[in-house]
């Protein structure tokens, strides 16, 4: 279902860490699209390189780690071949982010108003008033009541989720195209990330961004997400609208994390959960790089690494069991169990 | 404010009075000291009546309340070189001290504040094992020999700066690089630790996913930050600061305290000596309360209760 | 009973640190030092100056002190009028360098680890008592703590040679008197997060005397960064007792340290600049090569700085 151009469209990028103890491809061969006003989300265990995916898309992975191939393109401009300079200009205006932790990711030592206004001073030509303005206005639209007196407080004056929502408002200060939002709500007490997550709901609407979401919490995937994107071991392994995924995961994979959720209407004595740790890249298998854990895997999947396909108009998945027309996963587990 | 700096000040209440009785202690246990301050052909008559007059036959308890008391208004004898009073003497010097010190502090600040933040921000590069390795090598040179082949390089073979002496600008650039050399190893190493570990800091990356460029990045987010501990560690090192100094000065016949220290110890001209140690750890104390200050000043998260 | 209380108390001591000194143990750490090219340095200076000073009899080619008078202050040998009979020249009276500063080694090394010994045991006390009572006795030493940081060493060591004179043995007391704040500070903030653990309280909860815990408990946990700040303070006891030689208030001939050979050869920087500069450089050989292996010990020893330089 080819659409006009996609907002991001990251192919096949590659980035891997150059340690001392050898390199650690954290990304490997990652694409897929991001389409204007769009909310995806990428999902995975914790190192499975999600968070190095939104990092390589801004530009912002520290040395020893480095993108080594592919390409990210925002609206149609390739970011990994931009100066640092051209980046810069994107960096905050069309896109931003906002991190896992809100308690360390503003400057303890810079008022919450200096640190919005610093980005509109940035990208946009406005006067020193015009910025604060500007700033309240940011900080009104978060909603955060009495904007004048905030401007002046310093983080450690605020709570988590306020120090969030002024992440927020850092972030879509310039109106960025993409927001990227790695854990947003992971760090924040539960009734805390519900507003957070309608906050965001709310200015998306409001501002028309386009917004990722790097989460492990399926319960933030069916709040507010269209399409998902399940990585795991620095690869894509199913991707689909929330709607396909939640009702029909054809990975294996895909299917061990729902069903590691737990649900209201389906009480069970114990969770399941997916046996075994994701592999490191020393002990990386040959094949699929979940057949140790699969419940399912062939002689094959242990051999030869799957490559992602389309299974029907919206989903994609890597997985040998797909390769040959579509099986249902139930009826494997059955086949598998006996 | 007001409350937390009274309360600083009380706290130097004690540390002052066992200072003083270390002193005092010290220059008690040296003993006598009539003999040093009168003619060597004084009667024996003429040494009971000074020790009398100076209440040294009082026993120790009483000798000390009475140094107590005097100290407490700055009195701390006559000194017997001079025949002056101790604490004029040493105030004279002291503007000299001070200036070397701030001079020092000033050519190290100079050196080691964009050394150690590049050294930092380019790790394992020429310029950061250039750094590390020069911060090391400051630390094990004594300071003194570092003076001695400065005078040797600069004085004696090209004739640039004069040897010693204090007056004009150019006396007080071989002891300012002297002293500042060590001052700089040490701040170096600081700001390179501390810098690299603000450098890890969430808010840094908050700051670069703004589009901030790198070097408003390095100073306003990450300097900043890096200067509290720096600022307060470099404040404990005051001590060993004035310390070198001292040291620095008889290297380069300065004519501050350190050279009337050392001259007023191997004359045993004791009076001198409890001044220049009281003057000296009002300073180091001040120091640190300045610098607690300035880092309060720095770091909002800091109350004054 | 008894039994198995106390073999309860030790066992998580001895998880807590494994004390190194099996001999399967040493290859594992020349395996660690040998990773760390400064620590490798740093090691091998340490123990060709420990070499030097133990054998400096057989290493010298000339006795320290025997003077000549027909041969003073000649240049090293590759300058002009140097000979290879002395190969880093004579002083001012005619005597052998290199056989002095090998000798020199000697008065540094015995002053540097001494008088760091003195030290680190007041130190130890001092910090146990103040951090393991608290309240009074705490308050008590950190006022003292305070007053001796407020005074530079330098000064104080000054102030107590001038009055009592100095010798090998004084100097030794006196650099160690004047140091002990360092380790009091250290071993007291250890001890006050020790306090808390488990084994400890485990250890106050079933009746174990205040002592035992402070000797069997406690001190074996304060060792490592112990060794680590001694070492490093060798260094900076070297460089101070050179300094004191400096000022004329340092070890007095006919003993021999590097400090006042420098400062005696200052005098003739005009026209023999060997004299200054060797005394000097040997200072700085010896207290890098400590630093260095301080350095590595910190790195190995400590977790905490661990991914810090």
């Amino acid at each position: 279902m080819k659409q006009e151009q996609p907002l991001l469209d990251v192919r096949h990028l590659k980035t891997y860490f150059h340690t001392e103890n050898g390199t650690v491809p954290s990304v490997e061969g990652v694409s897929f699209q991001i389409n204007k006003g769009e909310v995806v989300a990428i999902v995975g265990e914790s190192g499975c390189g999600k968070s190095v995916t939104s990092y390589s898309i801004m530009g912002l992975v520290k040395s020893p780690g480095k993108i080594e191939a592919g390409e990210v393109l925002l609206d149609g401009t390739d970011l990994t071949t931009l100066s640092k300079r051209q980046m810069r200009k994107l960096r905050g205006n069309d896109m931003s982010m906002i991190f896992q932790e809100p308690l360390t990711s503003l400057n303890p030592l810079f008022t919450v108003g200096f640190q919005i206004s610093e980005v509109i001073v940035l990208h946009q030509d406005v006067t020193k008033k015009e910025a604060r303005q500007k700033t309240i206005e940011m900080i009104e639209k978060v909603g955060i009541p009495n904007a004048e007196k905030i401007y002046s407080n310093f983080p450690h004056q605020l709570s988590g989720g306020m120090r969030q929502r002024i992440m927020i408002a850092i972030a879509l200060a310039c109106n960025p195209k993409l927001l990227i939002a790695d854990e947003p709500t992971t760090a924040l007490d539960v009734s805390i990330q519900a507003q957070i997550l309608d906050l965001m709901k709310k200015l998306r609407k409001e501002l028309e961004t386009s917004i990722l979401i790097i989460t492990h919490d399926l319960g933030v995937v069916a709040e507010m997400v269209d399409r998902v994107v399940v990585m795991y071991a620095g690869k894509v392994v199913e991707e689909g609208t929330v709607y396909e995924l939640f009702r029909d995961p054809k990975h294996p994979y895909t299917k061990g994390l729902l069903e590691s959720t737990p649900k209201i209407h389906e009480r069970k004595d114990e969770l399941y959960s997916i046996k075994g740790t994701v592999p490191t890249p020393a002990n990386m298998p040959k094949g699929c790089s979940f057949s140790p854990r699969c419940a399912f895997a062939g002689d094959k999947c242990r051999e030869q690494q799957p490559e992602l396909v389309q299974v029907n108009s919206g989903q994609k998945v890597s997985c040998w069991l797909h390769e040959e027309g579509e099986v249902s996963l139930h009826e494997q587990k059955q086949t598998a169990a006996t | 404010m007001k409350r937390y700096l009274i309360r600083r000040i009380l706290q130097v209440i004690p540390v002052l009075l066992i200072i003083s009785f270390i002193v005092f202690s010290l220059v008690f246990l040296a003993g006598n000291p009539v003999a040093l301050m009168l003619p060597e052909d004084a009667s024996q008559e003429q040494v009971e009546a000074l020790t009398e007059s100076l209440g040294l036959n009082e026993p120790f308890y009483v000798q000390y309340g009475m140094f107590l008391g005097n100290a407490v208004q700055g009195d701390f004898g006559q000194s017997y070189r001079y025949n002056q009073d101790a604490m004029s003497i040493v105030l004279e010097r002291l503007p000299q001290t001070l200036e070397l010190a701030a001079v020092s502090m000033l050519f190290a600040t100079i050196i080691a504040v964009p050394l150690g933040i590049w050294s930092a921000s380019k790790q394992n590069s020429f310029v950061d094992v250039f750094a590390t390795g020069a911060s090391v090598l400051g630390k094990a040179m004594p300071n003194f020999w570092l003076g001695i082949m400065l005078i040797l390089l600069f004085s004696v073979n090209l004739s640039l700066f004069p040897v010693s002496g204090r007056g004009s600008f150019m006396h007080i650039v071989l002891p300012a690089i002297t002293l500042g050399t060590a001052i700089a190893a040490e701040m170096t190493r600081l700001i390179r630790s501390n810098m690299l570990e603000v450098m890890q800091q969430d808010y840094v990356r908050t700051a670069q996913s703004k589009g901030q460029k790198d070097s408003v990045v390095t100073y306003r987010h990450a300097f900043k930050n890096c200067l509290i501990p720096v600022v307060t560690i470099m404040a404990l090192q005051t001590s060993s600061l004035i310390g070198g100094a001292l040291v620095t000065e008889v290297v380069f016949a300065w004519p501050g305290m350190g050279q009337l220290l050392v001259q007023a110890v191997n004359a045993r001209d004791m009076a001198i000596v409890q001044a220049c140690v009281f003057v000296i750890a009002i300073a180091v104390i001040a120091m640190n309360l300045v610098a607690d200050i300035v880092y309060r000043l720095i770091d909002p998260r800091i109350k004054y209760d | 009973m008894s039994v198995n209380i106390s073999a309860q108390t030790e066992a998580p001591r001895e998880e807590e640190f494994e004390v190194s000194k099996r001999p399967n143990q040493l290859r594992r750490w020349a395996k660690l030092l040998l990773r760390s090219k400064t620590g490798t340095i740093g090691m091998l200076i340490v123990l060709s100056v420990c070499f030097t000073a133990v054998f400096a009899p057989f290493l010298a080619p000339y006795e320290p002190d025997a003077m000549n008078a027909a041969n003073i202050n000649v240049p090293p040998m590759w300058l002009d009028g140097g000979s290879s009979a002395h190969v880093l020249g004579t002083d001012s009276l005619g005597r052998d360098m290199l056989s002095r500063l090998i000798y020199g080694s000697q008065v540094s090394l015995i002053i540097g680890v001494f008088s760091v010994i003195v030290a680190g045991i007041i130190g130890l006390a001092m910090g146990i008592l103040a951090g393991y009572y608290g309240k009074w006795i705490d308050n008590l030493v950190m006022r003292v703590v305070d007053s001796f940081l407020a005074v530079p060493n330098i000064l104080l060591i000054l102030v107590i040679l001038g009055i009592f004179g100095s010798n090998m043995l004084t100097l030794i007391l006196v650099l160690g008197v004047t140091n002990w704040v360092i380790y009091a500070r250290l071993v007291r903030s250890e001890v006050l997060s020790l306090k808390e653990r488990d084994f400890i309280r485990a250890a106050k909860s079933i009746g174990t005397k205040d002592s035992t815990i402070m000797l069997k408990h406690i001190l074996p946990n304060v060792f490592s960064s112990f060794i680590v700040i001694s070492t490093l303070s060798v260094a900076t006891t070297i460089i101070l007792e050179a300094s004191l030689s400096f000022l004329g208030l340092g070890i007095q001939p006919p003993s021999i340290s590097w400090g006042y050979m420098l400062s005696s050869g200052r005098d003739y920087l005009a026209t023999s600049w060997w004299l200054a500069t060797f005394p000097g450089l040997a200072i700085t050989f010896t207290v890098l090569g400590i630093i260095f292996l301080g350095d590595w010990l910190r790195d190995v020893l400590d977790p905490r700085s661990q991914g810090r330089k």
